[in-house]
């Protein structure tokens, strides 16, 4: 941030001169530093004139036909240059008072006099401002009461002057349609007279007001680099949705960690023993140590249906024929995550939960598929390769240690071999070892090992466009490890291997396409979630127009089934008998999942900042979470703070005072601290940061460790002149309770501290770097240290 | 110059930053159901999550401030805030420390710094720090200079200067359009409705707070960009309350002459000063910002010499079937008239009656009235056009077209309804 703000040759690196002795410097200065200065500054100006010229060009070549070409852009070039040198050497201050003092600035003028090869523009420049001061203005200058005006007046005189030529031709176009009754307001000016000077402005808008002859007065004021400058902007924006790490990180990675997982790799390729998990008739416990030669199954399709263009293998089919037994990786999920105790009230209990879990409607066509693969059972059925779904990694280390790395290049070796984490290697190879990696935050190693898993589940690296199966459990694998590419923010890598999944509708989703494996089993593969996630995926690659769309087509099956289970149907519409308390459990997870689909809906409006759709979607929500009501509408009121609407976010702030009194545990201090935390952003957004450091503290006397609180109340306090109070507060916070304050926007903004505190930010941050080493695991996202 | 000199150690340093309103973080929240792999391992991971919303996880935006990232933009009429913050890297003691911050733009230069006392000493690793506001005034490049100047323990003087600059962009594209009133016979010049389209050019949402025009001295405003409905006012913008990047938005006012002025209004040629547009918007956490622009000026209406208005037009006529206007035409010159009308007939409008028809003496400022009978050939709407007033005294004409309007349909058509 301090870097953008400083002119690059102004930081202290470049600047060469200024530290001189007092009275020497103030001389050298001034011819040192802009030597450099200005002639990049005259690169963008003349850039930018070139830029403008061009559209300049275009629109008066679409527009005036009649006009001789020639002369019109002679006279906008000329016009434009002028501009340029009017606008900074007829500033009256510059070549008279302080000479010295404003040597850059002269410089910059200097430079662009003596670049102006046509010495006589300046002087036509005048003589036009001359003829132009009779011509009456009907463009204004914005300018804040009205100082200043004065050379920004002048300069619109000129693009005026430069309307000139178009004027005639208007006028004798607008002859045979002027209007008695309502006439422009200006004869000497029709409404045509203003649009070149729009050309130059604003795009979006020239191209209409010349199309349409709307008889608007442009109301100029007028910045010579503003085009390009705006569209520069616009594209920087654009480029914001990108994920930060690229992926080259982590192929270039073939440090020693690496080792054993070659092993891996190589252990199954020339392994000759077929063991799969994903294949019911497996071993079961194959993965258990990841030294152990683990293979996955071959690319046919066990359960015996052709792909439409692979001729039928007699072994498959033989394996379907014996493939009854359930599926193991299945219950070891639940083994190791559900953990049961009465195993036929729970198979019991699980049928009914399955149904009411995985129910989702497949579109027409899938449901055909579904149909004829269920009537013809013991028949292969012919199904297109089209419509399978055949993932595989798509990258196959991820694995990586932006911390450690960080420590090898700032701290040395000694200190790298500290840091401890825990990886892929290092744990058990099963889902015992993922949940642990997930809750020691060390996500890059999960989504290691989670394409270890997958690759002995034959999805593996390069196993895309391969026909396979799918399994309750291979399928919940790659929602892991796609929820952690996406928590990670390597969206284009979730992107990637979701790719093979396309809406996640296909047949081989869908349990019923596997009557062998699953029998009796309905509904979808695909847990909701991933679904959630596939959705919502697309709005962080910058099209959050997609996501919508698929939000909506969950919207419109979760409403659907909702309507099922209201007319006594089971979730997919089928007659079944259901208790009542299991219609109603079905019923409320069914209508979570919908508000689920909204919270998302809402999320996503919020990121393509249509606000008003937003504070609807999550007004909708607070009607499937009732219970979050005070926070769904405090952060309603937080985003009219982000807008700038003052009056209206002080308006949800009161509703949620209001909710928050009607409550039973409104004293409860979670509830209180909502209403203080409001205040302080009220205060904040009418620009009183004391009052909002007043009611931030206020919270921390109810909630001494609130990790929020705190970090405002610091952010306050800079904003207030007092850093060194402010930075004393966040690093003592961050020493006290690492587990809490070692948060990548707390650190941030620690690190920013720094940088403006002193010269010897590095070093403070190295120690935080050693700090973040000791705490976090491989997810930690090292950009908030600012170190590179 | 010589750059290769081995630069002199300066002890102090000067940093500086510009305060933009801070932001919320926003989390990217990844859910999972009980039933999944995961099981509760990624609801809590996002409950642990400080910069999560305690009870509402999978909201977005957060309640974590986070400093600004980057300079940003900043907008004419937008207040320029800025943390300089001069610290003492040194192991020794400094004196007599004075910290200046001036702004230098195209056309003047302003002395920022709150104090310009002299601080008399700065103890090693502590720091002076000053906050600046400036409402930006100008356009354009805009140079930020901070001027150290200090005593060393040895007694030396030193003295050193850092500059940043940046760029002042346009935040609104403004354009206005005058429309008079025809209301009624006697006053030329009534009532004159401003509508200014107000297009916001910055990259980010702008909360429009107040958008009014301030009348001159010679007229009264009221603004017709509310509704009243049941005793309370309601924007005509409806819900929306803030211009997205390159929205445009129409507001609309009208102005009326006050008393003393409109005797004269009738009078009144050429131009004159309306009133300026005083705009006022928020973005980001109550970033402020402020323009008025400068006075709007308008051409009172000019009629020429002789002013044709239309007195009655039927609304809808039938096709082929004559129907009648009546025509005023008012001498607004200064000279007595001798007026011939003709009339010609256009592609659909057909003129009944003789063309060529003296009219008579007009005297300045007198009127008379005229009723004139036409007839359509085309269906749908129809301009009338035609009419051609002669002054023989000084043989010049002036021509009457597009007068109004009507709507031309079949007879049959009309028998029916």
């Amino acid at each position: 941030m301090l870097g953008e703000m400083e002119n690059p040759d102004t930081s202290p690196e470049n600047e060469p001169t200024s530290s001189n002795n007092a009275a020497e410097s103030e001389a050298t200065t001034i011819v040192g530093l802009p030597q450099t200065d200005p002639s990049e500054e005259q690169e963008e100006i003349l850039l930018q004139d070139e830029t403008i010229d061009l559209d300049a060009d275009n629109f008066e070549s679409e527009e005036n036909v009649t006009l001789s070409e020639d002369s019109g852009n002679l006279l906008d070039k000329l016009n434009e240059q002028m501009m340029e040198s009017v606008l900074i050497s007829d500033s009256p201050n510059i070549s008279e008072d302080d000479g010295g003092d404003v040597g850059c600035l002269q410089d910059i003028v200097d430079e662009i006099d003596s670049s102006e090869t046509l010495g006589l523009d300046r002087i036509t420049a005048k003589e036009y401002n001359e003829q132009v001061d009779n011509t009456n203005g009907t463009e204004h200058d914005i300018s804040p009461d009205d100082s200043g005006a004065e050379t920004l007046t002048m300069t619109n005189d000129f693009m005026q002057q430069q309307d000139l030529p178009l004027v005639e031709e208007s006028v004798e176009l607008q002859g045979e349609h002027k209007e008695e009754l309502v006439t422009p307001s200006s004869k000497s000016s029709p409404p045509d007279e203003t649009i070149p000077v729009c050309t130059i402005f604003s795009h979006s808008n020239s191209q209409q007001s010349f199309l349409i002859h709307d008889g608007f007065e442009s109301q100029m004021v007028k910045s010579p680099s503003f085009g390009t400058e705006m569209r520069n902007a616009v594209k920087a924006q654009t480029q914001v949705v990108q994920p930060s790490p690229s992926l080259s990180n982590f192929f270039s990675d073939n440090g020693t960690t690496n080792s054993s997982a070659a092993d891996f790799f190589d252990s199954f390729t020339t392994s000759s023993t077929f063991i799969s998990v994903s294949n019911p008739n497996a071993a079961p416990g194959a993965p258990e140590h990841g030294s152990a030669p683990i293979t996955p199954e071959t690319t046919q399709d066990p359960v015996g249906f052709f792909v439409a263009n692979k001729s039928l293998d007699p072994s498959a089919s033989s394996a379907s024929v014996e493939v009854p037994q359930s599926p193991k990786p299945f219950s070891q999920i639940h083994s190791v995550f559900a953990g049961s105790d009465d195993p036929f009230a729970t198979a019991l209990n699980m049928s009914e939960m399955d149904r009411r879990n995985d129910a989702w409607l497949p579109s027409e066509e899938t449901r055909n598929i579904l149909l004829s693969v269920a009537t013809q059972q013991y028949n292969p059925v012919f199904i297109d390769k089209e419509k399978l779904t055949m993932p595989g990694l798509k990258f196959d280390n991820i694995q990586g240690d932006a911390v450690r790395e960080l420590m090898l290049r700032f701290l040395g070796e000694q200190a790298a071999m500290k840091r401890q984490v825990l990886t892929a290697n290092s744990v058990e190879q099963t889902f015992l070892g993922l949940k642990q990696l997930l809750n020691s935050k060390n996500w890059r190693a999960a989504v290691d090992l989670s394409g270890r898993l997958l690759n002995a589940h034959g999805q593996g690296y390069g196993k895309s466009g391969q026909p396979t199966n799918h399994t309750t459990d291979s399928l919940q694998l790659w929602f892991l490890r796609l929820s952690l590419l996406v928590k990670l923010g390597l969206f284009q890598n979730a992107e990637m291997e979701f790719e093979p999944f396309k809406n996640l509708d296909q047949p081989d989703l869908y349990y019923e396409y596997y009557p062998h494996v699953y029998p009796g089993r309905r509904g979808s593969m695909v847990p909701f979630s991933m679904r959630i996630l596939h959705a919502e995926l697309r709005q962080y690659l910058g099209c959050p127009q997609e996501s919508l769309d698929r939000l909506h087509s969950m919207k419109t099956i979760c409403i659907k089934i909702l309507d099922n289970l209201e007319k006594g149907f089971a979730e997919d519409g089928s007659m079944i008998t259901m208790t009542n308390s299991n219609r109603q459990a079905s019923v409320q997870l069914w209508r979570s999942r919908l508000g689920r689909v909204m919270y998302s809906m809402a999320n996503c409006l919020l990121m393509m900042k249509d606000y008003v759709l937003a504070v609807d979607a999550y007004h909708t929500v607070i009607k499937y979470y009732p219970e979050q009501e005070p926070q769904l509408l405090s952060g309603i009121g937080r985003i009219f703070l982000q807008i700038g609407d003052i009056k209206t976010a002080e308006k949800y702030f009161q509703d949620v005072e209001k909710v928050i009194q009607n409550l039973v545990n409104k004293d409860e201090s979670h509830n209180k601290i909502i209403v203080l935390m409001n205040r302080a952003f009220l205060h904040l957004g009418q620009n009183n940061f004391s009052e909002a450091h007043k009611f931030f503290t206020e919270v921390l006397t109810l909630d001494p460790t609130n990790t929020v609180a705190n970090n405002n109340a610091a952010v306050c306090l800079l904003y207030l002149g007092k850093l060194k109070d402010s930075l004393r507060h966040l690093e003592g916070l961050v020493q006290q309770d690492p587990k809490h304050y070692l948060h990548e926007s707390v650190l941030f903004n620690l690190t920013t501290m720094y940088e403006l505190e002193s010269s010897r930010s590095m070093q403070k941050k190295q120690a935080l770097l050693e700090a973040v080493a000791v705490k976090e695991g491989d997810s930690f996202n090292t950009q908030c240290l600012k170190l590179l | 110059m010589d750059v290769n000199q081995p630069k002199q150690e300066h002890l102090l340093a000067l940093k500086v930053m510009r305060l933009t309103k801070p932001t919320l973080f926003t989390n990217i929240p990844v859910t999972c159901e009980e039933r999944d792999l995961p099981g509760d391992l990624f609801n809590n991971l996002m409950r642990e999550d400080p910069s999560t919303v305690k009870g509402a996880e999978i909201l977005m935006l957060g309640e974590m401030l986070t400093l600004p990232q980057n300079f940003g933009n900043i907008f004419l009429g937008e207040t320029f805030s800025s943390y300089i913050s001069v610290h003492n890297d040194s192991t020794q003691t400094v004196k007599d420390i004075q910290v200046k911050a001036d702004l230098q733009t195209s056309s003047q230069r302003l002395n920022l710094s709150a104090s310009s006392a002299v601080v008399s000493e700065l103890k090693p690793d502590s720091c002076i720090d000053d906050v600046i506001h400036h409402e930006v005034k100008e356009i354009g490049t805009h140079i930020l200079v901070c001027a150290v100047s200090y005593t060393t323990q040895t007694g030396e003087k030193m003295y050193f200067r850092k500059f940043f600059k940046f760029q002042v962009l346009k935040p609104l594209d403004v354009k206005t359009k005058f429309y008079n009133a025809e209301s009624d016979l006697s006053s030329v010049t009534d009532e004159v409705f401003l509508e200014a389209q107000i297009q916001n050019i910055t990259t980010s949402p702008m909360f429009m707070e107040k958008v009014s025009l301030e009348p001159s001295i010679m007229y009264n405003v009221s603004e017709l960009n509310s509704v009243v409905k049941s005793g309370e006012g309601l924007s005509t913008f409806g819900s929306k309350t803030y211009l997205q990047p390159l929205d445009t938005r129409q507001y609309l006012y009208c102005l009326k002459p006050k008393p003393e002025f409109a005797e004269k209004a009738g009078v009144i040629k050429g131009v004159t000063v309306i009133g300026k547009l005083d705009i006022v918007w928020k973005t980001n956490l109550g970033e402020r910002g402020r323009l008025q622009t400068s006075q709007l000026q308008r051409m009172a209406p000019g009629y020429g010499d002789v002013r044709l208005s239309l007195e009655t037009i039927p609304d809808t006529v039938s096709l082929e079937e004559p129907f009648d206007i009546t025509c005023k035409i008012t001498n607004c010159s200064e000279r007595t008239m001798d007026l011939i009308l003709e009339m010609c007939n256009t592609s659909s409008i057909h003129w009944c009656g003789v063309s060529g028809r003296q009219l008579g003496k007009l005297h300045p400022s007198s009127s008379l009235f005229l009723t004139l009978s036409l007839l359509s050939s085309v269906q749908g709407l129809q301009s009338v056009s035609g009419l051609r007033l002669t002054d023989t005294f000084l043989k010049r004409t002036y021509e009457y077209d597009d007068i109004a309007q009507v709507c031309v349909v079949s007879s049959t058509i009309q028998v029916a309804s």
